[in-house]
């Protein structure tokens, strides 16, 4: 396993007081904490500061480390050296290997304290983000995911990671950032305490054409200027497939047209389509074509800044 | 999978548990308008799987940042309208980027 330079990671010297080491830390959380941050990889990083923080901030702790610090180096192997055991308790918490070979795990202990007592520690929630397609939430479908949990041995030690898969449900009108729990298929128990809970995280994944505002979807629809100014019937794509949307004449660019009943299934009912009108011009007019619009130029008493004289 | 695990109801109790948190401080963030289970009483409480979320980053923040709990709902409010905000931003640069460039 790989050797943690904690120092390092708080961005601080080895020689640092508390004080610096709490606020290194709490600059550092202020920044990457999952629930506030939207750094890339936030969880990972404030899970290496916290680990960090943990084994700092005790001085019992911070002197077994640096003691074991000068054995071994980041980036290089690293294994506690034979006979070792720390006096120090590690609380709660999910760290790393290397911290657990240092100062022993929760779990470890909690089962050696508590097997007679009869009482368990309850397993780890895990919580993983299931992507799941706009089309997908129209009704209930059935996904397969898989996902690692933690495998302990008999005394606690912990093993490599075992791979489960679960066939679930995604019911129908589930909506972005929803969770959805799975009882007691989380991270086992020791001691005869409950199993964790998976929840899944839903995610929406961006779709390329519709953009979603509650129940409502919006697609942008491109239009000649000439379907605006005489009014069309537009083929516009649907969740459901296509349908025929009729432009009224003078539309504008910006206006909205709704398509009922054509957005996601909500809780309380189906939300609607709303057809965004974006007006394009051609990128390359011929001789003939531009003819046409400067006779229209010509002929058409039309200002279209006419708003700014007013104001 | 059994349909229960996704419309599941939690207790006072089972939040407290898994979100490993006092029940006065369940009890202080429901009654400050924070959460809204259902159910008059607290032992009548049934909190849905988003409350238990937000349950739990409760913890995280009291826990990971040194919060005291009276300030956590406060937090709690806060984070939710960033997080609202940040959606809704992220959702109207998309739409714009559609209308302006496409």
């Amino acid at each position: 396993m790989e050797f943690k330079d904690y120092y390092k990671i708080l961005g601080i010297e080895s020689d640092a007081d508390l004080k610096v080491i709490k606020t290194a830390y709490r600059k550092l959380a202020r920044k990457y904490h999952p629930d506030v941050s939207v750094e890339k990889d936030a969880e990972n990083k404030f899970k290496d500061v916290a680990e960090a923080y943990a084994a700092l901030k005790d001085p019992q702790k911070r002197a077994e480390y640096d003691e074991l610090k000068k054995y071994g180096q980041q980036g290089q192997g690293f294994e506690p050296p034979p006979g070792w055991q720390s006096s120090s308790s590690a609380q709660g918490g999910d760290y790393s290997d290397f911290f657990e070979s240092i100062f022993g795990s929760a779990r470890r202990r909690g089962q050696q304290t508590h097997r007679d007592s009869g009482f368990g520690f309850r397993g780890q929630d895990i919580e993983i983000e299931l992507p799941v397609f706009l089309e997908e939430t129209l009704s209930d479908t059935k996904k397969t995911i898989s996902y690692h949990l933690p495998h302990y041995g008999k005394d606690g030690q912990r093993l490599a990671d075992v791979k489960k898969t679960l066939n679930v449900t995604v019911p129908k009108g589930t909506a972005d950032g929803e969770r959805i729990r799975l009882r007691g298929q989380g991270g086992p128990s020791m001691g005869g305490g409950q199993p964790g809970d998976l929840y899944l995280h839903i995610r929406l994944v961006p779709h390329p054409l519709f953009d979603i505002e509650g129940h409502n979807l919006i697609i942008t629809v491109p239009i000649a200027p000439w379907e605006a100014v005489l009014g069309a019937k537009v083929e516009v794509p649907t969740l459901t497939g296509n349908i025929k949307l009729t432009l009224p004449a003078n539309s504008q660019s910006g206006q909205r047209l709704r398509v009922k009943g054509k957005g996601l299934v909500g809780k309380t009912g189906i939300g609607d389509l709303y057809a965004l009108l974006k007006i394009v011009v051609p990128e390359h007019a011929d001789a003939e074509t531009k003819q046409l619009w400067d006779t229209l130029s010509k002929k058409t008493a039309f200002n279209p800044r006419s708003v700014w004289r007013k104001a | 999978m059994t349909d229960d695990s996704l419309t599941a109801e939690l207790t006072l109790k089972e939040v407290c548990e898994i979100a490993d948190m006092p029940t006065e401080v369940l009890i202080t963030i429901v009654e400050e308008g924070v959460l809204e289970p259902s159910g008059a009483l607290p032992n009548e409480w049934s909190f849905d799987i988003y409350m238990l979320s937000i349950a739990k980053r409760a913890a995280r923040l009291h826990r990971d940042f040194d919060i005291e709990w009276a300030s956590i709902p406060l937090c709690l409010d806060l984070i939710e309208e960033l997080e609202k905000l940040r959606s809704e931003n992220k959702s109207l640069k998309q739409r714009l980027q559609r209308f302006s460039q496409e």
